[in-house]
Parts: structure tokens; sequence; C-alpha cells
């Protein structure tokens, strides 16, 4: 890249930065102020609850409720509780989980997000390759069967949730016809452990929760992209383009390229739904991600647990939009060279 | 005369919506001989825009070509370009032979491409095997022969503004010496002064013999008259005069170029004498064009016979035109 | 006017095939509980059976009748989805023409706001804030989602507008006076009334699904009976595992059913009144 060129480049992957470095402080602030500003305080109920429990396991329960009072700081003004919340966070220290306790809430996230990760990231990836692809050829075919067909088909797809999709898989594939497993992340009984007779049996359970991610997410991406080709198709370099006799391919290419490019940012806003629609999945399928440690978490009242997560899946999203923000930059020459505003 | 380049017999290229049709050229027939400029003008919906695509035979749903003949003259070889599929035409005509400068160059070139990038790829399907090296050369003396320098190439379309775009346009679009050269509008959107460095441009074209013959559209008399030679008036779907511009100029025949040439909006001395004018009435619905001579609703001349015949394109003077009145 | 605009939709096959479809559900919600007066929290039948006359569509692991809790969350279900375009709607419409008309320093503060909240993934801050409520009603939840999806549609509205406050007679409007409040009711939101209608229609479908999903997670509404309630109990008690379709089958083909077809309404309605995705 020349010199020249790495101006307006870095102008806009800082503001991105900066833009959601902000973001994510309000996030936080927001995690913090919520249980606070709900009337009747949620959090000192819990501790009250603790506390009358305590003739099961005085010693224990007297241990908890002091670690709580402690990290939540109750009792301290607000501005202190806050800083303190916000100083924990940042050195990514959520608290002590109290379902689990004394386990710090990071040791118990850590070991499931990998597994998140490795259901999220390959699915909608893949949704979204497969999508904007058969929205593109859908656009480009426009008003022929091929373009019905695959309209109403995304259309339809795309309102299938996730996890109902995952029910219907299950029950088809699973309990059915018995050709997938139905449940969990690998087989009851093994221990993950980096051989291949493990993986083959992640694999096998990965099949169903991936493809009901990958089928509903992936009609949205077919719709946006078919109306972005359809516009592209009258834009003036595509006739120009024509008469100069490029090839078909050629030009459907050319499209394919300025349609997907918008797309990619779409990715990054898409996240945030796209996971939430992961976590419920994971619960319809019992597989051992995060979605499942925030369910055990939510049916267990485990406030330090919960926000620990939260924290951290805001976090990561935030991370994901970024790294998407800035491969934009780097493949529409537009941005990375500063198109001026407005042409 | 010298030997056609381009011809057109009775051409009928409707547009078809809704199961009606919209005659957008109605039974045009044209040549366009080697070395010359011809210019064409009419009113927005005239179908001049549609000639263009007739005779590139670009022809795309809902455009359909009804009837009549596209033939291109090549090297003593005749090609009925209406008879070739689209894959033909863009494979052996588009580019090659024919070539276009479109109404919009702002917006004509691969936007997310380098220049550079978007020649090599019109190239690959021209040649089967290329030599990027020998084309950047070429393309790069070529540049600078229109006047932009050699290193636009390497740069991406927004980087240029908008006189230098128009300019890469003009020589991407003649970079294998097509022998039929369209400029559609191609100084509409610019300011005056681009506007005389275009003209300039595409003149230079033919004077140094990289293009044979042009087709020069505009709706703007006062522009073509400074490059074409003969002028081909378009009102709704037909010609209703053709003759050389110094003829026009001098004494329209027919009631719509006579409205046409008055009414322009920066007059020749020879027409600014007679003041300011306009044609009264709005082009017709070609989905139901008037009956008979298509203008008569807006004529000052009309006949009795206007509305009931339609008139054909005679001989005057060694002039053509379509009217009763001769 | 306005029937003379939206008479060309009526020629749209798929327009008419799912307001059909819609018609049909907002039937069953609103008039299936009358016509089926069983009541969806009574425990009165036998457990997990499958359809019969006497059960159309079975009961679940506590003997209540299926049917009566698809037709009274049919109704909770649409009744949030509404409620939650309305509240979306509302903050949407205030922003985007402020935005807008005022421009400058308002818009720059607002339009961070709107860009902020549309960072924040939403359906995780509802769930967040639904965990810290013992007391769930289908308000609090059409108002939680209804709070978190508007971003967009203020973003879009505020686009279309700019582009309208640059066409004359708006300027003229301006220069004959008009204060901002007459400007917007005037001569800017009737410009964007089909697209507000449209984005009305997602945000109908934002709750429809948003409740489903928190519902699913555990924190739907606390009392009565939605489809995402009915979902969630079939999860809990492992009834896709253990075979029992007619617990989570039909809930979810009425949510499809339902988001899908209002979908197809507004894609009909883009290709009647946009005219460059019209087939051609």
């Amino acid at each position: 890249m020349k010199s020249y060129a790495l101006k307006p480049f870095l102008k806009y992957i800082s503001r991105k930065f900066i833009f959601l470095l902000v973001t994510y402080f309000i996030a936080i602030t927001i995690v913090f102020i919520l249980p606070r500003a709900i009337p009747g305080n949620p959090l000192s109920t819990l501790l009250r609850q603790i506390f009358q429990q305590g003739q099961a396991n005085p010693e224990l329960i007297r241990s908890v409720h002091k670690t709580l009072m402690e990290e939540f700081g109750l009792g301290k003004p607000w501005y202190e509780q806050y800083i303190d919340f916000v100083t924990r966070a940042f050195r990514g220290d959520f608290g002590t989980s109290i379902s689990s306790y004394p386990k710090k809430t990071l040791e118990l996230i850590i070991p499931v997000m990998p597994w998140t990760l490795m259901l999220l990231i390959p699915s909608i990836i893949t949704a979204w390759i497969i999508g904007n692809t058969l929205g593109a050829i859908a656009g480009y075919k426009r008003g022929s069967f091929t373009d019905r067909f695959t309209l109403n088909f995304s259309l339809i797809v795309s309102q299938i949730p996730y996890y109902w999709l995952g029910m219907l898989l299950i029950f088809t594939l699973s309990v059915k016809l018995h050709i997938f497993p139905g449940q969990g992340g690998y087989s009851q009984g093994t221990i993950p452990t980096f051989t291949l007779k493990f993986i083959l049996d992640m694999l096998y359970h990965y099949i169903l929760p991936f493809l009901s991610i990958v089928i509903s997410a992936l009609g949205g991406w077919a719709i946006g992209t078919r109306v972005l080709v359809i516009y592209e198709l009258d834009a003036d370099y595509v006739n120009f383009g024509e008469l100069l006799g490029l090839k078909e391919k050629t030009v459907f290419r050319y499209i394919f390229r300025n349609s997907i490019l918008p797309q990619v940012t779409g990715l990054a806003l898409s996240l945030g739904g796209a996971l939430g629609g992961a976590l419920i999945t994971e619960i319809i399928f019992n597989y051992p991600g995060t979605g499942y440690l925030l369910f055990r978490a939510l049916s267990t009242l485990d406030y330090p647990l919960i926000q620990g997560i939260f924290i951290i899946l805001i976090g990561s999203i935030y991370l994901a939009n970024f790294f998407v923000d800035f491969l934009y930059a780097l493949i529409d020459p537009r941005i990375r060279l500063g198109q001026s505003e407005g042409s | 005369m010298n030997r056609p380049v381009l011809q057109i017999e009775n051409a009928r290229a409707y547009y078809i919506v809704e199961n009606n049709y919209v005659r957008a050229i109605d039974d045009i027939s044209i040549v366009i001989r080697e070395g010359e400029v011809v210019g064409i003008v009419g009113e927005s919906g005239s179908g001049k825009t549609t000639l263009s695509n007739v005779m590139l035979m670009n022809i795309k749903r809902p455009l359909s070509l009804i009837d009549g003949k596209v033939k291109l003259y090549s090297n003593g070889n005749v090609i009925e370009l209406n008879k070739l599929s689209r894959e033909e035409l863009q494979k052996n005509i588009w580019g090659k032979e024919t070539s276009i400068i479109p109404q919009s160059a702002m917006n004509a070139l691969m936007p997310t491409k380098k220049i550079k990038d978007s020649i090599l790829d019109v190239m690959k399907t021209h040649f089967e095997e290329i030599h990027e090296k020998e084309i950047i050369e070429k393309v790069q003396a070529r540049f600078e022969e229109v006047g932009i320098s050699k290193d636009v190439i390497f740069r991406y379309p927004f980087e240029l503004s908008g006189g230098m775009k128009q300019r890469a346009v003009i020589a991407i679009a003649t970079l294998l010496n097509p022998r039929f050269l369209i400029a559609d509008e191609p100084t509409s959107a610019l300011d005056v002064s681009t506007q005389k460095m275009v003209l300039k441009t595409i003149q230079d074209l033919r004077e140094k013999e990289i293009v044979k013959s042009i087709a020069f559209i505009t709706h703007d008399i006062a522009t073509v008259r400074q490059i074409a030679e003969t002028l081909v008036v378009m009102y709704a779907g037909k010609i209703v005069e053709i003759s050389s511009i110094e003829d026009i100029i001098k004494e329209p025949l027919h009631p719509y170029t006579r409205g046409l040439l008055f009414s322009v909006v920066t007059p020749e001395p020879e027409v600014k004498k007679r003041g300011i004018y306009y044609i009264p009435g709005t082009p017709p619905n070609l989905m139901y064009p008037p009956p008979g001579c298509r203008f008569h609703p807006r004529c000052e001349y009309k006949l009795d016979i206007c509305d009931k015949e339609e008139p054909k394109l005679k001989d005057v003077n060694g002039r053509k035109v379509a009217c009763f009145l001769y | 006017m306005w029937l003379a605009m939206f008479k060309p939709l009526f020629k749209s096959k798929k327009f008419l095939i799912s307001i059909l479809i819609f018609i049909f559900i907002v039937l069953l919600g609103l008039v299936g509980p009358i016509l089926y007066p069983v009541d969806p929290t009574s425990y009165a039948g036998p457990f997990e059976r499958p359809p019969s006359r006497e059960f159309p569509l079975g009961t679940d692991t506590y003997g209540g009748d299926l049917l009566a809790k698809v037709l009274n969350g049919t109704k909770t279900s649409l009744y949030i989805g509404f409620l939650t375009a309305v509240i979306s709607m509302s903050i949407g419409i205030i922003i985007g023409p402020i935005s807008a008309i005022k421009g400058g320093v308002v818009d720059e503060i607002l339009m961070s706001f709107t860009n902020i909240v549309l960072t924040i993934p939403n359906i995780l801050l509802a769930i967040l804030i639904a965990t810290y409520l013992k007391v769930r009603s289908a308000e609090v939840i059409a108002f939680l989602l209804g709070a978190l999806g508007w971003p967009w549609f203020a973003r879009a509205v505020r686009s279309q507008l700019l582009s309208l406050i640059n066409r004359e007679y708006v300027k003229l409007s301006r220069m004959a006076g008009y204060n901002d409040l007459r400007l917007a009711f005037e001569d800017l939101i009737p410009g964007i009334a089909t697209y507000a209608f449209m984005s009305f229609i997602l945000f109908i479908n934002g709750g429809i699904l948003g409740e489903a999903g928190l519902s699913l997670i555990g924190l739907g509404p606390t009392k009565g009976v939605s489809l995402g309630l009915v979902l969630q109990w079939a999860v809990l008690m492992e009834a896709v595992r253990r075979g029992i379709w007619w617990w989570f089958v039909p809930p979810g083909v009425i949510i499809v059913a339902l988001t899908s077809s209002l979908l197809m309404i507004t894609t009909a309605m883009d290709e009647v009144f946009n005219p460059r995705l019209r087939e051609k």
C-alpha cells in the first residue's frame, strides 16, 4: 500500500474503533445500572434470600454472602461501586459465581466459549456465502423461475427461527430416522480429547445445530443481495461493460462483487442477532456452549455469572464487528482510499 | 459517396409493457458512411437512445426488435447484426467493431477495480491470449492521445475528476479502433469548458482515423453542429428529416426541425434574430401514437391529410424530409 | 386516494395469498378462543395425548389442551407483536424526522444515540433486562422489544427525509413560513408513508420472534400463554426428543406462517411501489 493511501484507511479504522470502545463502555454501564435501577433491587433481594437460606450450610452461605457484598459493593456510594465495577470488568474479573461457588465466573465461561464460537462462526459464514450467492443468482436472473423460487424459499426460510428449525431437525433426522445424534456436543460418557475418534464424534454432533443455523440464516442474506443485485443490474458500468464485449461471466462477477460489499458490513451488524439465535439453539441441542451456561445461570438466578456472560459476549461481538469493518476497509477501495462523501 | 459502415433498414423496435407496444423506433432506415459524423437529434423520448441500442443490437427485454435489419460493413463483408446472438455480438462485435461512449461516463467504469484491471478484463474477452505488459503500454499511449496522464490507469475511477473520467471512458471505448462509434449525449453532464475539450477529443478520434464513423446523439443542436456533417432529426420514434448541417441551419424543412432549431437555448447567430421560440405541446405517448403524421397535434402547418396518412421520407432538393408540405 | 394507491396491490398474487394467510391467523387468534372456549391454563385432560376428536391438537405433560394454548398464544403473540411495532414506530418516527429537519448538533446527537442502540446487540440486552424483572407481563415484553428495535427505522426515515427535504415543494413550504411540525406532517411524513407501513409490519415480526426467543430462554411473559411459552414448555419437557410433535410443531408453524406472510406482504408492496424491483 502506498503511503498516500494509508491516511483515509487509518482514519476510518480508528473512528470505528473509538465508536466501538465507547459503545462497549456504555454496554458495561448498562450492565452495572440495570439491577440497581430496577425497583426492589434484585441484587439485595438475592442476598437476603441467600442469607435466609443460611440454615442448611451456614458456613458456606456466610462466605457467599460476604463475597457478594464485596463484589457488588452494596452499601458503598454508587460511584465507588461503578468505578470498582468498570476496573474489574476491564481486568476480566466479573465476580464469583453463586451457583458454582467459589468459582470465578470467568473460569466457567472460558471453557464454554470455544463451543459457541465453533458453532457460530462457521455457520454464519457458510450462511452468508450460500445466501449471498443464491441471492445474486436470483437477482441476476430477475423474473425467472429460479428467481421466484429462490425469493419465496428465502422469504419463508428467513422467518424460521434457528431454534425451531433445530427442533424439527432433531425430531425428523434424529428421533424418527436416527441419522444424527439429537443432543450434546459429543457422545455422553466420552471425555474431550484430541483424538481422531473424538473429533469425528464431535463433528457428528455438530451437523444438526450447524445446519439449523445455516439454513435459517441464509434466507435473509439471499433476499438482501437479490435486491442489491437488481439495483446494480441497471448500473452504468454494467451497460458500458457489456457494450465493450465483456463476457456475461465477468459482468456477473462485477455485479456480485459490488453487491456483496455492503453485505460485509451487514454481517457485522447481524452478529448480535445471530448470537442470540445461536444461544437458544444451544439450549435446544443441550450443546455445551455459552447459551447452555447462560440458561443454567438464568434458572439459578446466578446474577454475577449472567453479568459476566453478557460483558464477554458483547465484547466478543464488538471485537468481531471491528474485525469485519477492518476487512471491509481492506477490500473496498472506496473506503481504503477515501472516496469523497456524496459521490 | 463513401462506402457505408453501418446501415439500418426498416427497423421497428418496441418496448413490450403489459401486453402493449411502446413504438420507440418505428420503421427507421439510416446509412452511416465511412468518415462521417452523423448527428442524431430529438427531444427526450424521441427514441434516440433506443436507436443507439438498435444500432448495436443491444436488445434487452422489454425492448424487442420487431422488424428490420442492422448491417455492419466490415472489410468488404456484410454482417447482419440482427442475426447474431448476444454471445456472438459480445465476442466479435462489441468493443471491437462497434463501441459507445455512454450517456453517463461518471459511473461507466467498474467502481471497485483499478482502471487497468477493467481494461484487462475487456481484452480477455476478445483475445485468447493477452500480454499484459504490451496491452498496458498500448493503453497508456491511447490515454496520452486523449490527453490524460498514463498513470491514470493505475487509479480507481472515484479518484478521477469528471473530465478525466469522461476522457478515460473515451480512451477505453476506442482501444480496439472500432469502425463505428456511438457517442450518446457525451457532454450533457459536463460544464462548458470540459464539454469543449471532450468534443475536441471526439473529433480527434476521427481525424486520427481511430474510428471510421461516429453517430453523435444529442438533444442539443448547438453541440452537434460543432462536430457533425449530417443531421438526422427524430420525432416520436420516426425520422422526420435528414440533411446536411448547413442546409438545416439555413433552411429547416420539417416544421418540427424548425421548432427545434428556433427553441435552442443558446441560439445560433442566424437563428437569433427570429427570437426565442418553443414548440407547444408535448411529445405523444408512444403506446398510442397519433394517426397519420405523429407531429400533427403540435404542428402549426397542419393540413387535412396530416392526421389521416403517414408521410414518407422523400427527396426534396437532395435532402430528405417526411412532411406533406413538400 | 389511498384506495387508488393500493389498487395495484390486489393484482399481485403474492400479496393476495399472504394477506389471506395473515387474516386467517389473526382470526385464529381473535375469534378462535371464543369459538373454542377452553381454559388454556387448566389441567383438564389426560397427559400427552396425541390429537384426537376430543383434543384436536392433543395435550401436554400436565394435560393442558394444546389447541386452547395455541389459539390463546396466537392472540398474545399478535398482541405483543403489534404493541412492539407501535412502540418502535413511535420512537423512530420521532427521532428520524427531528434529526432530519433540525440537522446540525441535534442530528449528530440523535444519530450517535441511534447508532449506539443499533450496535448494542438488542436480543442480548433484552435478555439481560428481562432477567431482573420478576414479573413480566405481555406489555413489558413488548415494551422491551419495542424500545430496542427502532434504530434501523429511525436511520432509514432520516435519510429518506433528507432526500425529500431538498425537493422543490418542501423548499417552497419553508419559504412560505411553515414551522417544523407542519412541514413534517404535511410535506414529509406522507412521502414516507408506505415505507413506514412496511416497517411497521417488520416490527410486528420482530416482536413475535423476539417474544418466542425470550420465552425459550425462560424469560417470556410470566403469566398467560404465548406461542413462545408453549415452545418453551415443549423444550423443558423434552417434547422433541420424546416425539411429542403435536406440542412443538403447531406453535412453530403459526409463528413461521404469520411472520413470513407479513414479510411477503411487504415484498409484494415493494414490488408494486418500487418500480426498480418490478418484474420486467
